[in-house]
């Protein structure tokens, strides 16, 4: 605004008859302007009137239409050149993160602080933060910080210190025609006037003749280069003034040299020459550690030998990963396994204690297992792998006990549920004959103490009567559990019939005083029916309350049949309440029965 | 204003590019209108750790100033699932006061989005879906930003 009021005076005072007219004409209404400016000859005013008011008029419209065609021009330049947008500029000088807007993440343009919770933000920011979400209010913008939510309002002038303002302002930035060409690096507070005054990429108005199209500053120079063109490499039609622009940016046929590899790479395949086939860019070799130039990397690959083994080698670490990833499976797998075992010993050692000492007594002799037990340690390891001619008889004796063994592992499953099938595995258990050698181990560790002849039973024969023994103690708990349940069922049962019964005998009490109380209603009216009869006297009024008695009499009587009624359903109750409770009692054993006799 | 967004959204990117919180990282970021984000949960036992969750971060042209639109989607591969959540519908739409006109502020960022949602889902302790969730994933045609959330649970 103040712009455009300082170049409009100078155009003006070009011009005197501009200025005089001018004075002239606002003279009679305006006295002070008069004063201040020079006043027309008196002398030639009465004379030339006619002249000077037809000029008058000419001069008018000249003034108008240059006030238009200049405001034309601003509003163009203004286009050309919108103001710059502090928020949009890129930094050469690194800054704080403190000097950081939290809206735009620029340093402060314009820095207001809320006076309600101290944070800080761009004027531009913070006001376009607001007008979104409140409405205008009378007293300035106003809403909520961004940062902590402290309602807060922006005042006519909120403080900022100074020296945050010049700390910002000092910041060095580009010229926000970069991208044009212009590699000016100012303080931030410059850069407007850079772009209003100096910049050579700003659009200004063509000083050609007649031309109002924009061009570059420093093109301006030159005569008007609003002429159509074409480019020399890719022949598109431009105007001359924007050829350069093109050619720095656009042509797709301009060759230009990759910073990388300094070929010349056409325009067009720039990007996809960064990208993928610029031989400048390193990659690694697929074997050694070394980083190539994609240029050189087929030679390298000639030469180095792990470049070669590249392919084997990988499918090495393939494969180094499904082992390691099966490993870990079958270590998992074999935790599991050992943590079973270790619980399956607890199930069954403490009953092996009480056991073992009258098994082996009783029938220790006539197990034929038992005499593998004697055979010394180091030879029973030594026929495992081989099993040649030593292990002959062995194998023989074990494979009958194991005969022996599973037969009567049958039996017992058939004769008993889940539990034994649980144990089952283990019976079966050592197989030296056709166990294969490397498993020997595994079986070591797979069934502990149980089964060698070193562990705590002598036979298979043995484990399977003990745990024979460990399920009957189990049963005779359940059944006792069971019975102890039963009892406590009777007993809860038994209590709830009780209550059950007085809750109805105290019913029945309360039905018998109903009808108590009918009673005593009725007889008290059919007194008073009868003392009221002879009053009216005569025969056909005695007929008359005789019919209302036998009428009130049949009412009443149908009350107390309801009434009665009543009772005989609630007794009818108690005993089905009597029955369900025999009946739930059937099945136990004491008591329930002589409780489902008791009558009410 | 389109140019202040995409100013602020290239910042972020050039910082998100550097580093992320753990959990979090940028799967492709093609303009600066949609980014693709994946986190995963790495200590609560509703979510295992190696699965890992999708996000598409929809950016307005006045980005800062307005919320982003987030929702998570679902890919066959890479395998990735709508996490449950009593706050996330099984079309992806997610409930967070965070991300809608009232509770969004400019001073967000996608990266304290992400926190936020993985906080979000690290804090949780139902494996359920919102009530209602079939009845909205069938009739809702809107956009999420247009949705009127209820939040019943102020403390999410
Ligand atoms: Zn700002
Ligand atoms: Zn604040
Ligand atoms: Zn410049
Ligand atoms: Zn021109
Ligand atoms: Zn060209
Ligand atoms: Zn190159
Ligand atoms: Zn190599």
């Amino acid at each position: 605004m103040s712009r455009s009021h300082f170049s409009r005076s100078p155009r003006g005072n070009q011009d005197p008859t501009f200025t005089r007219t001018h004075s002239h004409s606002h003279s009679s209404s305006n006295p002070i302007n008069t004063l201040g400016l020079p006043s027309p000859p008196p002398n030639g005013r009465r004379s030339s009137m006619g002249v000077e008011v037809r000029g008058m008029r000419r001069l008018e419209q000249r003034r108008n239409m240059e006030e238009s065609h200049y405001l034309a021009c601003n509003a163009r330049a203004q286009n050309y050149n919108p103001p710059v947008d502090l928020r949009l500029l890129d930094y050469v000088s690194s800054y704080d993160n403190n000097l950081m807007c939290a809206i735009c993440r620029c340093p402060f343009v314009d820095p207001v602080i809320l006076n309600e919770c101290d944070h800080c933000f761009c004027r531009a920011c913070i006001r376009q933060c607001w007008n979104t979400n409140t409405t205008y209010t009378p007293l300035g913008p106003r809403g909520d910080c961004p940062t902590c939510r402290t309602p807060a309002k922006l005042g006519p002038r909120s403080a900022t210190s100074k020296i945050l303002v010049n700390l910002v302002d000092e910041l060095i930035v580009q010229c926000p025609r970069k991208d044009d060409g212009c590699k000016a690096e100012v303080r931030r507070c410059e850069v407007q006037d850079h772009v209003n005054i100096y910049c050579g990429y700003t659009l200004i108005e063509c000083t050609g003749k007649d031309c109002t199209d924009p061009v570059r500053r420093k093109d301006a120079a030159q005569s008007c280069l609003h002429y159509g063109a074409s480019c020399l490499l890719c022949h598109k039609e431009l105007q001359q003034w924007k050829l350069e622009a093109h050619w720095r940016s656009e042509c797709p046929d301009r060759r230009v040299h990759c910073e990388m590899c300094k070929s010349p790479v056409f325009h067009r395949e720039l990007e996809m020459h960064n990208k993928e086939t610029c031989p400048a860019i390193s990659t690694p070799c697929p074997g050694c550690s070394s980083r190539n130039k994609r240029g050189h990397a087929e030679a390298h690959a000639k030469s180095c030998t792990f470049a070669k083994l590249a392919p084997v080698l990988l499918r090495q670490q393939e494969r180094l990963d499904e082992q390691e990833a099966a490993q870990k499976e079958m270590s998992r797998k074999l935790e599991v396994l050992e943590g079973g075992f270790t619980n399956m010993q607890g199930i069954l050692f403490p009953s092996q204690e009480v056991e073992n000492a009258d098994r082996r007594s009783g029938d220790s002799n006539h197990i034929p297992y038992l005499r593998r037990s004697l055979v010394s340690p180091e030879n029973a390891d030594a026929d495992a792998p081989t099993n040649d001619f030593a292990g002959f008889d062995w194998n023989f004796s074990a494979a009958d006990v194991r005969h022996d063994g599973a037969s009567s592992a049958e039996t017992f499953q058939n004769g008993m549920a889940s539990p034994p099938t649980r144990a089952a595995p283990a019976v079966p258990g050592p197989r030296p004959d056709d166990l294969p050698e490397p498993f020997s181990s595994d079986f070591d560790l797979a069934s502990p103490p149980t089964f060698p002849p070193s562990g705590p039973y002598a036979s298979p024969l043995h484990h399977l009567l003990s745990m024979h023994e460990s399920l009957r103690d189990e049963m005779t708990r359940i059944t006792s559990a069971l019975s102890e349940l039963d009892g406590r069922h009777s007993m809860q049962i038994l209590n709830e019939n009780l209550r059950t019964r007085e809750e109805i005998s105290y019913l029945a009490a309360q039905t018998a005083g109903l009808q108590r109380q009918m009673h005593w209603f009725t007889s008290a009216q059919l007194q008073r029916q009868q003392g009221r009869s002879p009053t009216p006297g005569a025969s056909g009024s005695a007929l008359g309350g005789a019919m209302m008695d036998a009428g009130a009499g049949a009412g009443v009587e149908a009350a107390v049949g309801a009434v009665s009624t009543a009772a005989t359903a609630l007794r009818g109750a108690a005993r089905m309440v009597n029955v369900g409770g025999s009946a739930s009692g059937v099945g136990m054993r004491r008591g329930t029965s002589e409780e489902g006799r008791t009558k009410l | 204003m389109a140019s202040m967004s995409s100013k602020r959204l290239q910042k972020e990117l050039t910082k998100i590019q550097g580093t992320l919180p753990p959990g979090i990282t940028l799967v492709s970021a093609p303009d600066l209108r949609e980014w693709v984000m994946d986190i995963s949960i790495i200590d609560n036992p509703i979510y295992p750790p190696n699965e890992t969750y999708r996000m598409r971060f929809s950016f307005s042209p006045s980005y800062p100033i307005e919320a982003p639109e987030v929702v998570f989607v679902v890919l066959a591969a890479p395998e990735r699932k709508i996490p449950i959540h009593p706050h996330i519908y099984s079309n992806g739409i997610i409930c967070l006061d965070l991300l809608d006109s009232q509770g969004w502020s400019p001073v967000h960022n996608v990266e304290s989005v992400c926190i936020s949602i993985q906080s979000m889902l690290a804090g949780n302790t139902k494996a359920e879906r919102p009530p209602g969730d079939a009845e909205f994933v069938r009739s809702n045609r809107q956009r999420p930003r247009d949705i009127n959330f209820l939040y019943h649970d102020p403390k999410v």
